[in-house]
């Protein structure tokens, strides 16, 4: 019969590994992106001159009052469009409606006239590496602009999938610590590995100020 | 065999304890980031400022551009002990002023050289943790990637944020590697793989099909 403290350690390497398995398809995308983002001259992974570009005009029907974004939705949903609304820097004049709709890999540049009842939709789609770079950073929290509030589903979905990466990580990373510490001829070898770690983190973070 | 083990076993281990201090800055900027926490005012008019006279500055720095002109505001920078890394210079030619953003992960700087007065005017201000590591997870990120890394901080936060990725990268290779040979949780990391695979490749799909 296990004591509760063994019991306590078979379950922490568990789940060590438990949400390293489950996350690691995560994991993979957010390290790897993470190098392309950092290398923006890669040219492997160029995905802006690659985009490709059209532009579709449509009818459309009056919409009702409400706010941009209930009027935004509406439109939407006459288009066959979904994915994260933004909205531009400067209001559009009276009697139009301009946003921008994005998900990985796409984005759809919207300008409504109102009065006149048409609506065209620049489309422009990225390749595989632009799907890629775009999943690493979406969140639909931009700037700092009360109107730029989350309002897609699945932004909502992923960004809660990216907490939970987050928290994953730091889970393993603590449960790492409790591993280590339990094997003996380790310790100083590891000791030395994570001072070592923790005094050149801590240089970019607290002495470099 | 065993001695493929044994060392795999090993830098699993010492890689992963020294990376852990960076995983951890990763993983808590990303909470910062996905729910817009870290907004980082710039410094304004409440925040300590000091004016330094007899600055001269060549007036060939006004007509460089980018790298160039960053590499030449440098020496005026160390002049006025302000380190970090230079952003986006902006030149307001009517009011005969340079206006350099300076970053350190938990300072901003804001440097306004008056070149008809040789003055120059430097207001700062301190940042928090959340903020500084938010910092660095963007650092060097894909945008001004000509004036990127102007300062061995960032050149070195390069390295590390790199250095981060491919050992992540390399700790879920050897990962995997070990839970294989160990044969432990076979099923239920099998079961833990495929649920992790369907969510990545469920959400994927969701957000740019």
């Amino acid at each position: 019969m296990p004591s509760p403290r063994d019991t306590v350690f078979v379950w922490n390497r568990r789940i060590h590994y438990y949400l390293g398995l489950y996350f690691l398809f995560f994991t993979w995308l957010f390290a790897f992106t993470g190098l392309l983002l950092n290398h923006p001259r890669w040219e492997f992974a160029q995905f802006w001159p690659n985009r490709v570009q059209t532009v579709a005009d449509h009818a459309i029907q009056p919409l009702a009052a409400g706010s941009d974004v209930e009027r935004a939705r509406a439109l939407m949903l006459q288009l066959g469009i979904s994915g994260e609304i933004q909205w531009p820097a400067q209001s559009p004049p009276p009697g139009s409606l301009a946003f921008q709709v994005t998900r990985p890999g796409l984005v759809l540049d919207v300008k409504a006239n109102l009065d006149e009842r048409r609506a065209s939709v620049q489309r422009t789609q990225l390749n595989g590496w632009g799907v890629l770079h775009v999943l690493h950073t979406f969140t639909g929290v931009p700037a700092a602009d009360p109107r730029h509030a989350r309002d897609w589903i699945m932004t909502t979905i992923w960004a809660l999938s990216m907490d939970a990466v987050a928290v994953g990580l730091a889970v393993m990373v603590l449960s790492s610590y409790i591993m280590w510490y339990r094997l003996r001829t380790k310790r100083i070898g590891g000791l030395a590995a994570l001072v070592l770690g923790y005094l050149a983190c801590g240089m970019f973070l607290w002495v470099l100020r | 065999m065993r001695r493929l083990y044994l060392v795999t076993r090993d830098l699993h281990l010492y890689a992963g304890l020294f990376v852990s201090p960076f995983i951890l800055v990763f993983a808590v900027s990303v909470v910062y980031l996905v729910h817009g926490m870290a907004r980082r005012p710039a410094p304004g008019a409440s925040d300590p400022s000091r004016i330094v006279g007899d600055v001269i500055v060549p007036r060939e720095v006004l007509q460089l551009q980018g790298r160039a002109r960053v590499d030449a505001l440098r020496p005026l920078l160390d002049q006025l002990d302000v380190t970090g890394e230079i952003d986006f210079v902006r030149h307001a030619a009517k009011e005969h002023r340079l206006i350099v953003p300076v970053r350190l992960p938990a300072r901003d700087t804001i440097v306004t050289f008056d070149y008809e007065q040789h003055t120059a005017q430097i207001v700062s201000r301190a940042h928090g943790i959340g903020e500084a590591s938010v910092y660095l997870h963007k650092m060097p990120g894909p945008h001004n990637a000509d004036v990127r890394g102007n300062s061995s901080l960032v050149r070195l936060w390069h390295l590390a944020a790199d250095a981060t990725a491919y050992a992540v990268l390399f700790i879920t290779l050897s990962g995997i590697y070990l839970w294989v040979v160990l044969r432990a949780e076979r099923r239920a990391g099998l079961f833990l793989i495929a649920a992790g695979a369907a969510t990545f490749w469920g959400l994927v799909y969701a957000l740019a099909a």
